[in-house]
């Protein structure tokens, strides 16, 4: 929670601005230009910073960040690694979930599969404080949704 | 040359007191309206700007091209406050490429707020919106203007943001459209346009810092990774014979190329290449076909070990990737600095480095490190 004196000095929010980049690959370009140019922030500063955070994740896994633009033309940013879903599609090899969740199952995974997701989201800036028993049902109830079948061994 | 054309353009613009007019309509009740005089007092300069840029960008690089200047749908959602987040994230899993969400502190009474949101010119927006609209459970579709944004508006706004720099005693970074505060000091002038590099980032600092203490006169030196050019033209002003900067961005060596003519700086002292990167990201790919249709200079790089001086201010990959053909080109007992790297992965350089490097020594600004070292006297 923060401190009193982070509230009394909290710069005045312009906008909060979100989006999908591929690691390592943030140029001023869309989607990053045009988004970030609006608010005058500092392009290229981003785009750095934003590049060498993202260095240890594999090129181009889209990452989606969070953008805080201040009134001052100051930002912050906090990356969050990729969505469970993307996670799923690449672990079972699809490229889009079932198109009728429930009845029809598109694929199945092992539970090592959902255990090495959850493994990379505890290091998610919410997740950290959650068990990873917890969040490997979570993972599981996103696979349902998408129509992904979890048995506990692949043969 | 076109690409000045098109800078001088900007400027013209800028100077105009359009980015006045822009600052003072942000309330949103008056966006609308804003929108309209954007659209009316904006005729000729799309016009006069368009030409030089596609006549430019395309000769440069043709893909680089259509990415960068296609333009984008804009679309303004007017929702619910308490849902607005959830919107967003959905528009993302739609198709958005960005949402924005403004803050604003006037809009207290109504619980109405406006996300901004781009779509690339291809998408579909309206099945987009409904199908966001559905799964966060709307009833009913939310209201929403399209319009398409042009790049130059973007462009120009980054651009404005730039103030002259101080980045040690005497050493001045300055965008082309200021006046340098100190005559007297070395003042290094700049236009940044898309390639990295105003003097304002702490990594471009402690190079600048490192280069003042290497660079006694007359060297040979290489920018790995020039960017704007802003630390070989520094180099150049701080005495050295020669400095080569190399990018495998084709928009860091024509905006290299920009720079060093702001600086009057003769072709000869300062030579910038393209270089094809082979390694990982697919875009590279983009640029090896890209060279066969530039007018930009290709060397295969045959210089090895005649450079007195050597920086490279890129990111930890790279720098990990291509530490052997980056110490390859200076001579032994050289200084190398590397930097763009961030503290917490200094380990990991030195780690790749030491077998290269002697004498290696790091100073930090912020969360930003650089690492300087010589080259072996044995070995290669």
């Amino acid at each position: 929670m923060s401190t009193l004196k982070e509230i009394l000095t909290r710069r005045p929010v312009a906008a909060t601005i979100r989006l999908t980049v591929p690691a390592g690959g943030a140029r001023p370009a869309p989607p990053v230009g045009p988004a970030l140019g609006q608010y005058r922030l500092n392009l290229m500063a981003f785009c750095k910073d934003f590049n060498a955070r993202t260095q240890k994740y594999k090129p181009d896994t889209p990452m989606s960040v969070t953008i805080t633009a201040f009134k001052d033309n100051t930002f912050e940013f906090t990356v969050k690694s990729p969505s469970v879903t993307w996670y799923l599609k690449k672990a079972a090899g699809i490229e889009s979930g079932s198109s009728r969740p429930g009845h029809v199952i598109a694929t199945t995974l092992s539970v090592r599969h959902i255990y090495e997701i959850a493994k990379i989201k505890q290091s998610d800036p919410y997740c950290q404080y959650m068990s990873l028993e917890s969040i490997s049902k979570s993972i599981i109830g996103t696979a349902n949704t998408m129509g992904i079948k979890v048995v506990k061994d692949l043969d | 040359m076109a690409l000045s054309h098109f800078f001088k353009h900007l400027s013209f613009a800028s100077s105009n007191g359009f980015c006045t007019l822009s600052r003072s309509f942000i309330h949103p009740s008056l966006t609308s309206l804003f929108k309209n005089i954007n659209g009316k007092t904006q005729p000729s300069i799309p016009t006069k700007i368009s030409h030089p840029l596609s006549h430019c960008y395309t000769s440069a690089s043709e893909p680089a091209s259509s990415t960068l200047l296609s333009p984008y749908l804009s679309v303004r959602i007017q929702c619910r406050k308490d849902i607005a987040d959830m919107f967003s994230e959905a528009l993302m899993c739609f198709g958005a490429t960005s949402t924005t969400v403004d803050e604003d502190d006037n809009c207290d009474t109504s619980n109405e707020i406006c996300i901004e949101s781009i779509f690339p010119e291809s998408e579909d927006v309206d099945v987009c919106i409904s199908q966001a609209a559905d799964s966060v459970g709307l009833k009913e579709k939310p209201s929403y203007e399209v319009e398409t944004g042009e790049h130059y508006d973007w462009i120009k706004k980054t651009q404005e943001s730039f103030d002259p720099v101080e980045v040690s005693e005497g050493l001045w970074i300055v965008p082309e459209w200021k006046t340098p505060p100190d005559a007297e000091a070395t003042n290094i002038i700049l236009n940044p346009g898309l390639a990295f590099g105003t003097g304002e980032h702490p990594t471009t600092r402690l190079c600048l810092l490192l280069l003042r203490r290497l660079i006694k006169g007359g060297e040979y030196f290489l920018d790995y990774g020039t960017g704007s050019g802003i630390l070989a033209i520094a180099v150049l002003k701080f005495g050295a014979s020669l400095s080569v900067g190399i990018d495998i961005d084709p928009l860091a060596i024509t905006s290299a190329r920009h720079n060093a003519a702001l600086n009057d700086i003769d072709p000869e002292k300062l030579q910038l290449r393209l270089v094809s990167g082979n390694t990982s990201s697919p875009s590279i790919d983009e640029h090896k076909d890209v060279r066969k249709q530039t007018s930009c200079e290709m060397v295969v790089e045959s210089e090895h070990a005649r450079y007195d001086v050597i920086v490279a201010n890129i990111l930890l990959n790279p720098l990990l990737e291509l530490a052997d053909d980056i110490v390859s080109h200076a001579k032994p007992g050289a200084p190398i600095g590397l930097s763009g790297i961030l503290s917490e992965q200094i380990p990991c350089i030195i780690n790749r480095y030491s077998p290269l490097l002697d004498n290696i020594s790091v100073t930090e600004m912020d969360d930003w490190a650089c690492l300087s070292g010589t080259k072996k006297l044995t070995g290669n």
